[in-house]
């Protein structure tokens, strides 16, 4: 009769091995030094974890959170001797890989409990749970986000300006992980049903009392539960780091305040208008109708496009201060900052501003200007208003004192030109505000901490999408072609914004995506018939491609990553668009038509 | 006689089974045919043509063929895991994919597809979930079953770990957690060494004794043989021949006579008296014993001296859950027969559990009919030998009747 191996027995040759391992790596700290012995006793604790899973052969029920355990305590140990020997920062890497192990390891036993009900839908769920960790790709993706996040910070270069370590930090921990985990999901979900299906396992599944959208939905569940684990330990462990990173030294005290003020905060952006609204209005009229009297044909082929290009024409040019000219921006609805900042002498604004300039080498060209706000020159320097320079092409951030905004609340900022002439150049350049981003207001609206977590919730969303999108994939398609599906959808999603700009406008003047169509197919036609087959397939290509776009939610209209590195508010009402639109309108679509295609499906490999 | 042959009456005859009481019909296929089509969906394969079946509540059903025969598309078809292009089924008067109907369902498919990386007892735990059974319920049932398939000592290990027999134990298993009304195995021995063969071929003669309906799909002839109330035979997508196992086996052209050895004086007597009423040619031998239950003595045999195993261990009794129906009390056990003087008629009725051939014993096969018949006189018909495997010839020689 085999006797039940205590675990206790089995632990204690493991653990004499890691105490022998310290030891030794003490000594030879003291005779070679920390390097040295930092990989003895790394590899001791290797030793330790792998020793355990042996030796835990004889004890299958605990082999699992025998080795896990192990690894822990090896890896504290491992950690607690970096931290002595003077290398905090592999010592925090390190403590932050185990930390989030441990969470995660905590979380999975937490949604198992959550899934303890007995339903087919959790019972699918938990075991898509219990595949996610062991399956290889899956596990190996998940590690990788395990261990990136925390020695994300290592990466960093300690000579660059604080300000711009957290946004890099921040928009790589989350936006990298964002496509790792999108990528593990696309895995999980494709290689889990199709597995299933190929390995003739659905038929064990199948014949239980659990219907097909039962199954299909448990998958799902199961995969965005999984997902939701994950960004929470990525959030928990960027929040750490964030917050660790912030709490060292900066370059300057301007530094210190652009952490504050453009990072660590949430803020949001006002757009200026004409100074005259009514009569910019009435420019804007005026010069359409002398195109319609100029080019008719251009309004009757697109009345629509002529008058949208007009428009842009002028909001580009009254975004240009042309050199000896003032321009006026007028910010309105400044009065609850002002209310707000009511009695804080040192309360400020900030004027976002990316200059650009004409005529001259862009890349090297400063801009000269002058500023005045509500007609009151600023900033006034020892009784001079003092000129600002800038470098174009860069972002700059102006403080406004919040005093200047009027009991309106408007703020009108009026820009005076004093570039000086180029050499080579017989006038100055032109300075230009690009519309949308060039020129704004921004103040704070909210706190980071909320921001963050809003952040996490439309990455989140996200990939639940990107789960439905692979599940449903799965359910019609062999493995290869799921993933690729899941992929090309993913990566349209991803790349809309950039497809849309890119692509969407290519020759055709139509903007809804059927009309697009139509237009790009009557092109191609005559394309066709003059004999050019390449311009012809180019035409019909970006038909494909309106098709794609509009078959795809755009993950660019929730930009949240990007959003939260610039210190940017993400509107709760962007969150709750952002989950109506992908994560219930999309994946309802999406899980209806695999449901109807899955319902009808043969689960059958081969005729017998 | 071992008490189980009470139960092989045909259940069309109305006798015996308490099981018969519910005149019930568990599986019934009108017409089923399946084409199974390629990716332009021009019709490929037509697997099923025009069965019909008809499985009556308490029946151990046998359906048999060879490879390709269209048994495994039947059963999924039944099962509702793929659609018949034509044709209708009921299972407990349901449609197949109904879930209440599958609620009382096992299934136990021809190969063990299981999660690799769950333990025996996460796989279980992970159907019971499915049939939507209580924690508690669960546990007990997992319990038991794990000591019934003798898993309960590797019940932490990977299914992924273990040999294919003790996967098909696991199979088997989850096939019953939810105690089903209506089992369905399908090749149920395959992979299984002969003691896992054996009990669960006791087991399915247990169950259909208790109620259960069983459709057994298999090629191994001894089975269908051993267990079956009624068969029905497969070939290329229909079925061949259909009937009890007495209607599609006995040889009405002969006569066996089973008795204790006989001394040679008494045999050439004996074949004295037969000659002279012109009974011949007559061929006298020494029963054989099989190698199953050779073997199984000898397993028997190393577990009383306490001989150690990495591997599933025998297993236990049949799991409480599943012992809800109704039997007599001395049933279910193989009881060896002894050296007695039994005449029976030549295909003789197949027992439960092969009866372990008497060691010393005289076996008199003769044929009635004319002296032509030398050839199945010297190597004595298969169904000569109690509960032997089918002649493999037969399937053919039926299906060639049929045709």
């Amino acid at each position: 009769m085999n006797r039940p191996s205590q675990p206790w027995r089995l632990a204690s040759r493991p653990l004499f091995v890691l105490a022998v391992g310290s030891m030794a790596a003490e000594v030879s700290a003291g005779v070679f030094g920390g390097g040295f012995a930092g990989v003895v006793q790394a590899a001791f604790a290797a030793a330790c974890a792998w020793w355990t899973w042996r030796e835990f052969e004889a004890a299958p029920r605990w082999r699992r959170q025998a080795t896990a355990t192990a690894a822990g305590l090896a890896g504290i140990v491992v950690v607690w001797f970096l931290a002595r020997h003077g290398r905090p920062v592999e010592a925090t890497g390190l403590a932050g890989v185990i930390g989030m192990a441990a969470g995660c390891w905590l979380g999975l036993a937490g949604i198992h409990l959550a899934l303890s009900g007995s339903t087919g839908v959790t019972g699918v769920a938990r075991a898509v749970l219990d595949e996610a960790v062991r399956m290889r790709a899956s596990l190996g993706l998940a590690l990788l986000v395990l261990v990136l996040v925390p020695t994300l910070p290592l990466a960093l270069d300690h000579s660059e300006r604080l300000q711009y370590r957290m946004q890099f930090l921040l928009s790589w921990s989350l936006g990298i992980t964002g496509v790792i985990l999108a990528l593990l999901t696309i895995v999980l979900a494709c290689g889990s049903i199709c597995g299933d299906i190929d390995s003739g396992r659905i038929h064990m599944t199948l014949v239980k009392p659990l219907r097909r959208w039962e199954y299909l939905l448990g998958k799902w569940l199961g995969i965005a539960l999984f997902d939701l684990l994950m960004v929470a330990l990525v959030g928990a462990g960027t929040a750490t780091f964030v917050r660790l990173l912030a709490a060292t030294e900066a370059t300057d005290a301007q530094d210190r305040a652009a952490v504050t003020e453009q990072v660590l905060t949430a803020r949001i952006a006002l757009q200026p208008e004409p100074a005259n609204r009514a009569e910019y209005d009435a420019a804007i009229g005026a010069a359409i109708r002398r195109l319609e009297d100029d080019e008719p044909d251009a309004f009757v082929r697109n009345p629509g496009a002529a008058r949208r290009r007009i428009r842009q024409e002028y909001d580009w040019q009254w975004h240009t201060v042309t050199p000896d000219t003032v321009s006026t921006f007028v910010f309105r609805g400044l009065g609850g900052v002002k209310r707000q900042a009511a009695g804080r002498a040192d309360a400020t604004l900030q004027l976002q501003l990316k200059p650009r300039a004409y005529n001259v080498d862009v890349d090297l060209a400063d801009v000269r200007f002058a500023i005045w706000l509500n007609d009151r020159p600023w900033p006034m320097t020892d009784g001079v208003h003092a000129e600002q320079t800038l470098p174009t092409q860069a972002v700059h951030v102006l403080d406004l004192p919040v005093d200047a905004v009027d009991e309106q609340g408007d703020l009108r900022v009026t820009i005076a030109n004093r570039n000086l002439v180029p050499a080579g150049e017989t006038q100055p350049t032109a300075i230009t505000f690009s519309p949308g981003d060039g020129l704004r207001i921004l103040h704070r609206s909210g706190g980071f901490d909320g921001n963050f977590i809003r952040c996490l919730a439309v990455i989140w969303i996200k990939l639940t999408m990107v789960a439905a999108v692979a599940v449903a994939a799965a359910s019609c398609l062999g493995l290869p072609m799921a993933i690729l599906a899941s992929l090309v959808i993913y990566a349209t999603a991803l790349g809309s914004g950039f497809l849309r700009d890119a692509l969407g406008l290519y020759n055709v003047v139509s903007t809804s995506v059927l009309g697009s169509m139509a237009e790009r197919a009557g092109r191609a036609a005559s394309l066709l018939g003059e004999f050019r087959f390449y311009e012809a397939f180019r035409m019909l290509f970006g038909s494909v491609t309106d098709l794609a776009l509009w078959l795809t939610p755009a993950f660019s209209d929730f930009d949240a990553v990007g959003r939260l590195a610039t210190g940017m508010l993400i509107p709760s009402a962007d969150v709750l668009a952002c989950l109506w639109r992908i994560g219930l309108v999309y994946p309802l679509v999406v899980g209806l038509a695999a449901w109807a295609l899955f319902e009808r499906r043969d689960l059958i490999r081969s005729s017998t | 006689m071992i008490a189980t042959d009470e139960k092989r009456q045909d259940p069309a005859s109305g006798t015996a089974r308490p099981a018969d009481a519910a005149d019930g019909v568990d599986i019934k296929c009108v017409g089923l045919t399946k084409t199974f089509r390629d990716f332009w969906m021009r019709p490929r394969v037509r697997a099923v043509e025009g069965v019909d079946l008809e499985v009556r509540r308490g029946q151990v059903y046998g359906l048999l063929g060879p490879n390709g025969s269209g048994k495994s598309t039947t059963i999924k078809m039944i099962l509702g895991l793929i659609s018949p292009t034509s044709g209708r089924i009921a299972v407990l008067g349901r449609r197949p994919r109904d879930v209440a109907s599958k609620q009382r369902i096992g299934y136990l498919p021809e190969e063990s597809y299981l999660y690799r990386f769950l333990s025996a007892r996460e796989t279980l735990d992970y159907y019971g979930r499915l049939f939507r059974l209580p924690a508690r319920l669960r546990r007990e049932r997992i319990d038991m079953l794990l000591e019934m398939v003798g898993l309960d000592a590797v019940e932490h290990r990977p299914v992924g770990e273990f040999s294919k027999g003790m996967q098909r134990r696991v199979g088997l298993a989850q096939s019953l957690i939810n105690d089903p009304q209506l089992l369905i195995l399908d090749e149920p021995t395959s992979g299984m060494d002969p003691v896992g063969a054996k009990q669960i071929k006791d087991l399915i003669a247990d169950l259909g004794r208790r109620g259960k309906t069983v459709l057994l799909c298999t090629h191994q002839l001894s089975d269908v043989e051993d267990l079956c109330d009624r068969v029905a035979i497969m070939f290329g997508g229909r079925v061949r021949a259909e009937g009890t196992c007495d209607e599609l086996l006995e040889q009405e052209d002969r006569t066996t006579i089973r008795t204790a050895a006989l001394p040679p004086a008494v045999v050439a007597e004996v074949r004295g008296v037969l000659e002279r009423h012109g009974i011949g040619p007559v061929a006298v031998e020494r029963p054989r014993r099989r190698m199953e239950s050779l073997f199984l003595e000898i397993v028997e045999q190393a577990r009383v001296e306490g001989a150690r195993t990495s591997g599933a261990t025998s297993g236990g009794r049949v799991a409480d859950f599943l012992r809800s129906g109704t039997e007599s009390p001395d049933v279910g056990v193989a009881t060896p027969v002894g050296p007695v003087a039994d005449v029976t008629p030549t295909a003789g009725v197949p027992a439960a559990t092969p009866p372990v051939a008497p060691p010393s014993g005289t076996s008199v096969a003769t044929s009635s009919a004319t002296p032509a018949a030398t050839s199945a006189a010297t190597s004595p018909p298969p169904a000569a030998q109690p509960a032997g495997p089918i002649d493999t010839a037969l399937i053919d020689r039926l299906t060639n009747r049929q045709r």
